[in-house]
């Protein structure tokens, strides 16, 4: 009896726990909103570092981002494209590939790929600097930290994100038209068809939202887990591994919700 | 200690808890201040920020990160970042804390005469401390 009731108690804090920082996430990102509608946030400063941000997050790391978008989106159309044929259902393929490659798959790298360098780089330095006491400093001096440091880490989040999406896709979309057609014009006519049919409104809109909301979680989430920290410094790394697990899952779910919108 | 923490807005603090900010240059940690507070351009920042540390004498140290730092250079920037808040008292917290590098009665005693700072500069420091200024003001 006295284990049971040990074992309610302890999810019961669990649950608490993860309603404290579901509320604290939603809680900044209303914060960040506001700011962001505030006219007096759009000065020139803001805008150096939201610049300086998306180089950070989405330019510095193009060219290797493009290679493994090309050599993942080279292999499943590949496999696509073989078990199409070997099912007699070739003309299927190039649907197929904008559905899987398009947009499910690349987008959800691209997030994985964006949090695991930029969501894990955010979650250790605003850990540092809340440990260091930096913040408390720039408060001191008047100079806000949701300006100065969050705000235009989640713009870059959400705008790299969209646009290191976009290139993949549009990357993996010429890879499969020279995979299944070659290099001729001959599927040109049928190919673009079948992507006017894929990308109604709808699923782009779809899309791009699911973009926003990825490059949200990889920067929102390890922002929060990072001013979470306690101010001693062994807590740094526990604050990275609850932040990236927390991404994680975050990723998972608005792919799950939007794969469940789309086809259930 | 916990006093000088609950000093009021109109006061700028040089104290160990109040660190500058580990990835940004001395410049950049100094023209944080004219960028987001009187909204000046990100040159004029700067260039302001660069007067700011000639006036100390340290020009040579616009590009250092802290970790890069001397602690006297740590301090000096931490210094002109305080000056140039322009607020009208300067508190100096426990400056032997950041200062274990050099003499620090007299460099702040020097520091002071280069800012030629309208305000007044405050020490707060431990009792014991006291005789380390004594020496200062005597071997003058």
């Amino acid at each position: 009896m006295n284990f049971l009731a040990t074992s309610i108690e302890s999810l019961g804090a669990k649950v608490v726990g993860w309603f404290g920082v579901g509320y604290g996430i939603f809680a900044f990102l209303a914060q960040a909103v506001l700011l962001l509608l505030d006219r007096a946030t759009w000065n020139r400063a803001t805008f150096d570092v939201v610049i300086k941000q998306v180089y950070f997050t989405a330019v510095q790391i193009l060219t290797v981002f493009l290679g493994y978008a090309l050599v993942i989106s080279w292999l499943i159309i590949t496999i696509i494209l073989s078990t199409a044929r070997d099912f007699g259902l070739t003309e299927f393929a190039s649907e197929m590939t904008i559905r899987v490659l398009v947009l499910e798959l690349l987008p959800f790298l691209t997030a994985l790929f964006v949090a695991l360098r930029s969501g894990s780089a955010i979650n250790t330095e605003v850990a540092l600097m809340q440990v260091n006491n930096e913040l408390d400093a720039l408060a001191h001096c008047k100079v806000p930290p949701m300006q100065f440091e969050f705000l235009p880490r989640l713009i870059g989040g959400v705008v790299s994100v969209i646009t290191l999406a976009g290139l993949a896709g549009l990357l993996a979309l010429l890879m499969a038209y020279l995979t299944i057609y070659g290099i001729n014009m001959a599927g040109f006519e049928p190919f673009t068809r079948t992507i006017a049919k894929v990308f109604d409104f709808r699923i782009v809109a779809g899309l791009i939202v699911k973009c926003a909301l990825f490059g949200l979680a990889v920067t929102l989430i390890p922002v929060t887990a990072g001013l979470e920290t306690p101010k001693k410094l062994f807590m740094v790394p526990v604050s990275v591994l609850r932040g990236m697990m927390r991404v994680f899952f975050a990723i998972v779910a608005i792919e799950v919700v939007s794969l469940a919108l789309k086809y259930i | 200690m916990a006093a000088v923490a609950a000093l009021p807005d109109d006061v700028a603090r040089v104290a160990l808890e109040l660190p500058l900010r580990a990835n940004l240059s001395a410049l950049d940690n100094i023209a944080l201040i004219p960028l987001y507070q009187r909204h000046y351009g990100a040159a004029e920042s700067a260039l302001q920020a660069q007067a700011m540390l000639d006036r100390l004498g340290y020009a040579d140290i616009a590009l250092l990160r802290d970790p890069d730092m001397t602690p006297a250079q740590r301090f000096v920037t931490k210094l002109a970042r305080a000056l140039i808040l322009k607020r009208p008292r300067l508190v100096v917290d426990r400056p032997g804390a950041m200062l274990y590098d050099v003499p620090y009665p007299s460099f702040i005693r020097q520091l002071a005469a280069q800012a030629d700072m309208t305000g007044t500069w405050e020490i707060y420091d431990f009792s014991w401390n006291q005789v380390l200024y004594n020496q200062a003001l005597n071997s003058e």
